[in-house]
């Protein structure tokens, strides 16, 4: 039983043969004789025991690594053993012959089976640099990855783990071939540190090897972006970040060939130093143990050099994403981590074995080492959670592009940008008016409210006005492209959903059917005519060419084209330029006149009175927007169009929709039309009547007798007319206007040269008017038309009282005696009532006596006289 | 003039502010009231407002020829504003 085939020879070619057994002196091999009478019997006396490790300690039976150098052991036992009869140089040689034969062998199968500790480690220096020619490492395309892949040539791919294991069994290994050897000699120490020495060397390589594969697999991992960046951005951050990720693959990609290139010089280099060391010792033969301090040198600035180009590329990793770089440098650190802490505990326990050291010593190095590995592995922990959560804060990084955060910036932005602010937040800049004015100030320069006067929170004075000014900038950006738009609005839109293909949107769709419009000829025709009397001037006014009312959609489109000139106007008002500047001031008046004849000629006022039935202006103001507009209108326009104005409404009053559809006021109350109709009702008294009551007010005693005048002569039947209450309340307005001259004339405050003949003119208006209405005048009241008695008739009363009262201060006595004749029933009616309790509460009752004292103080009367 | 201001459908919705209007809703629903404002979602606020629902039970059991009986439920409301996502049809009422 001998551990080394070899030795047997060797120790017969060194003399000892010739004493084991003369039979077989000649044979290469050792000759065993079990079984046969010559057999010893030795076999049995072995002493079997103790070999479980012998194939830990001296490799497994098949191949064995590479680093045995068996040759300087054995020339170290020689001289004892051989005490110099042999030479050294003979005893060297055949074993260096043998030693290399298995490796010359190696297959692939042979190289997985390897149960060897060194098996794990790269061949690169070693046995599988030798197996490849080296030639073909200098192949003319130096550059090709497969070639020189040392993954490629490792026979299969190993995950991180599988090596993990290997290493720690290989470790493990190591320990236990060091206890073995504290039991040899001093020169076997010597020897295991040798060995020792040139496996961390191997070590080192092999981390080298390793942190080259995660390298190679990161830069793999980089080489896939997110499928979100796929699509290459047009933004400049992100080139940048794409070209940065570029340049760092091909610098990694240099680096490596670059590597595999020194790998490759430095196998040479290390083949030659192996001869040369062979050679060594030979030469040295004594000096074996600190030989292989020399093997150390030619290497050692290589792999210097490589850890420095690491770490190099370790550094550039390290300023990536710091996702990206925690989550794939974490596996390779921790693996890293254990080796070196293997490392460090097998070199304690090496350095323990080899001082000395004291039990105590050893404990407190243990502790060390333990506290050490605990405290280790609890920042290791710690950095991985960190870099766990940051990976989970930063999982949506870069998912939007910068030319996507533009884009919503953009949108946000157009969202603020106005070309007029004050008239966007109209209402809010209106409220906060009120409210200052309510509270008392009256401060009116901080109009609108400034940009971060608030102050940002946590935010420096200059972040603040940086953002200010981005926010300004972005501002005035987008408002000047507004403005460019704007130039060409109708193009802006176009071709914003995509373009239509073929020329069918360009070219009118072709006509089907070639049918004449007579309307359409005649209707020219007309307009034509109707320009040219217009041209011609009013005189021609019998002359007017009829057309038809305007349709209602008509009117809603004209009083929506003339409820954005009345803003525009507005606005204009409210952009008055200072009196100083006369040039801004002649211009803003041009506009501000153009706008105004624009508001005019909408209203349609001087279109002729015939021209349609009812008048295009009676029609404008049907809907109740029409008659709100009318107020806002007024103080644009002037007092004398308004005048106008009132005389075509006048002229026009029984074409007005609360005119004619009154009547329905008097049905129940309890239809949509009656809402309706009570609707236009309020809006018309609200609006039209309370826009043209302070023209009103003004007019000569002259133009209000006109304007009666005009009322009564334009009337099918005055009494129609105030039995409707828009007429009631005009002609109660008119009324009232003539009281109020009567009483300046008289009184003398007003001078009135023509006021006789004014007042003549005015009472035979006013008796032809009178005798008109006497006989309706029952009929006037709501309550003597509507038959269910509804609780609010008296409210509805109230404007005929007034109306009366006002009439019976127009009227001579005899007219007196004609009202009071009429209306004794009414009055009377009302006084018992009220008097008599038949009223349901005591307002009733109250507004009874008032609508009735309207009247009777009129007449000098009141309900207190009236006794039944 | 009259045609030329109309460039979009909702220019023809704007004719209509402060007029009476007929909304159709999903849901069978219906209100005529009069609009006082609309957006771009047609989110409308409407004042004046009746609504009628359409309650269509359907007898369980029932042969598929036989027609579900239909009532009717109206209420008013004096304002209103109506979510523009629920509107199918905007349109001035009918005029006798």
């Amino acid at each position: 039983m001998s551990f080394f085939g070899c030795q047997t020879i060797i120790w017969r070619t060194s003399g000892r043969g010739s004493e084991t057994g003369g039979a077989h002196e000649n044979e290469d091999v050792a000759v065993y004789t079990w079984g046969e009478e010559s057999y010893d019997g030795l076999g049995d006396a072995l002493l079997e025991g103790g070999d479980d490790l012998n194939d830990e300690t001296f490799g497994g039976g098949g191949s064995v690594g590479k680093d045995f150098d068996f040759a300087g052991q054995t020339n170290l036992l020689e001289p004892e053993i051989a005490q110099g009869k042999a030479s050294a140089l003979e005893g060297a040689r055949p074993q260096s012959v043998v030693e290399q034969h298995p490796r010359v062998q190696h297959s692939l199968e042979s190289i997985w089976n390897d149960k060897s500790p060194f098996s794990v480690l790269p061949r690169e220096n070693g046995a599988a640099s030798r197996r490849e020619p080296p030639m073909s490492q200098f192949s003319p395309f130096p550059e090709s990855p497969v070639l020189h892949q040392p993954n490629a040539s490792q026979g299969g791919p190993r995950t991180l783990q599988e090596i993990e294991v290997e290493m720690r069994a290989a470790a493990q290994r190591q320990q236990n071939a060091l206890r073995l050897q504290q039991e040899e000699d001093q020169l076997l120490q010597e020897q295991a540190y040798q060995r020792r020495l040139a496996f961390q060397q191997e070590r080192e390589r092999e981390q080298n090897r390793l942190q080259m594969m995660q390298l190679r697999e990161h830069s793999q991992h980089q080489r896939t972006p997110p499928p979100r960046m796929l699509p290459v951005s047009q933004s400049p951050r992100f080139v940048d970040q794409r070209q940065m990720m570029l340049l760092q693959q091909q610098e990694e990609h240099q680096h490596q060939l670059r590597l595999q290139q020194e790998h490759l010089q430095e196998q040479l280099r290390m083949e030659e130093l192996e001869r040369q060391l062979r050679a060594q010792q030979i030469s040295q033969l004594n000096q074996g143990p600190t030989h292989f301090s020399h093997r150390r040198q030619p290497s050692g600035p290589t792999i210097a050099e490589l850890q420095a180009l690491q770490q190099q590329q370790h550094l550039r990793q390290r300023s990536q994403s710091p996702a990206y770089r925690d989550f794939n440098v974490a596996p390779q650190n921790s693996a890293q981590l254990q080796q070196r802490l293997l490392a460090e505990l097998a070199q304690v326990e090496y350095m323990r074995d080899f001082q000395g050291a004291t039990q105590a010593e050893q404990e407190a190095l243990r502790a060390e080492a333990m506290r050490k590995i605990v405290e280790a592995e609890r920042m290791e922990d710690k950095r991985r959670r960190k870099a766990a959560k940051i990976a989970h804060m930063s999982r949506y990084n870069d998912l939007m592009t910068q030319s996507d955060k533009d884009f919503i910036t953009r949108i946000q932005v157009s969202q603020l940008v106005t070309p007029d602010p004050y008239a966007d937040d109209f209402y809010a800049q209106v409220y906060g008016a009120i409210l200052r004015s309510r509270m008392g100030l009256q401060t009116q320069d901080e109009r609108v409210i400034k940009f971060g006067t608030g102050g940002g929170v946590g935010l420096g004075p200059n972040a603040m006005q940086r953002m200010e000014q981005q926010v300004e900038r972005i501002v005035s950006n987008a408002r000047r492209r507004e403005e460019e738009k704007g130039l060409h609005s109708l193009h802006s839109l176009q071709g914003a959903l995509g373009k239509t293909s073929g020329r069918s949107y360009k070219a009118a769709p072709r006509q089907l059917l070639q049918v004449d419009d007579p309307s359409t000829n005649e209707g020219a025709a007309k307009e034509a005519a109707k320009l040219s009397h217009e041209t011609l001037g009013f005189a021609q006014t019998s002359n007017v060419v009829r057309k038809d009312p305007l349709t209602r959609r008509e009117v809603l489109t004209i009083l929506e084209g003339l409820y954005d000139v009345v803003l525009k106007v507005e606005q204009l008002r409210r952009d008055q330029p200072n009196s100083e500047d006369d040039e801004a001031t002649r211009e803003w008046q041009t506009e501000f006149d153009d706008m105004v004849e624009q508001l005019w000629d909408g209203l349609r006022v001087l279109v002729p009175l015939e021209t349609s039935n009812p008048h295009p202006f009676v029609s404008l103001m049907a809907p109740s927007k029409g008659k709100k507009l009318l107020p806002r209108l007024t103080r644009h326009i002037g007092s004398s169009r308004m005048l106008t104005l009132i005389t075509l409404l006048v002229a026009c009053f029984t074409q007005l929709d609360v005119v004619r559809q009154a009547p329905v006021l008097d049905g129940p109350d309890d239809t949509a039309e009656y809402a309706e109709v009570d609707r236009q009702t309020q809006a018309f008294l609200g609006s039209v009547l309370q826009s043209i009551l302070p023209v009103v007010a003004g007019l000569e005693l002259h133009v209000v007798t006109a304007l009666f005048g005009l009322l009564i002569d334009r009337s099918p039947d005055v009494a129609d007319v105030a039995r409707t209450r828009p007429g009631l309340a005009l002609l109660t307005l008119f009324l009232s206007r003539v009281e109020v001259v009567k009483q300046a004339w008289a009184s003398g405050a007003e001078a009135a040269p023509t006021a006789e003949a004014a007042l003549e003119q005015w009472q035979a208006v006013f008796n032809h008017f009178f005798l008109l209405l006497t006989p309706h005048l029952l009929s006037l009241f709501p309550s003597s038309r509507i038959n269910g008695a509804s609780l609010a008739i008296d409210m509805l009363d109230q404007p005929v009282w007034q109306f009366l009262a006002a009439l019976a201060l127009q009227a001579v006595p005899e007219q007196h005696q004609v009202l009071v004749t009429s209306l004794r029933e009414k009055v009377l009616e009302n006084v018992l009532s009220a008097n008599k309790g038949w009223v349901a509460d005591e307002e009733e009752r109250r507004t009874k006596l008032a609508n009735v004292d309207l009247f009777l103080h009129a007449l000098g009367l009141d309900s207190s006289l009236i006794t039944v | 003039m009259a045609s030329s201001t109309i460039q979009e459908p909702f220019d023809l919705i704007r004719l209509s502010l402060s007029e009476r209007v007929f909304v159709k809703l999903r849901g069978d629903r219906e209100l005529t009231g009069i609009l006082h404002a609309y957006d771009g979602h047609m989110n409308l606020i409407m004042s004046d407002v009746e609504e009628t629902i359409m309650l269509v039970d359907v007898v369980d059991g029932a042969p598929p020829g036989q027609p579900a009986t239909v009532n009717v439920a109206k209420r008013k409301m004096p304002m209103l504003f109506v979510r523009g996502d629920g509107v199918i049809l905007v349109s001035p009422p009918s005029r006798t």
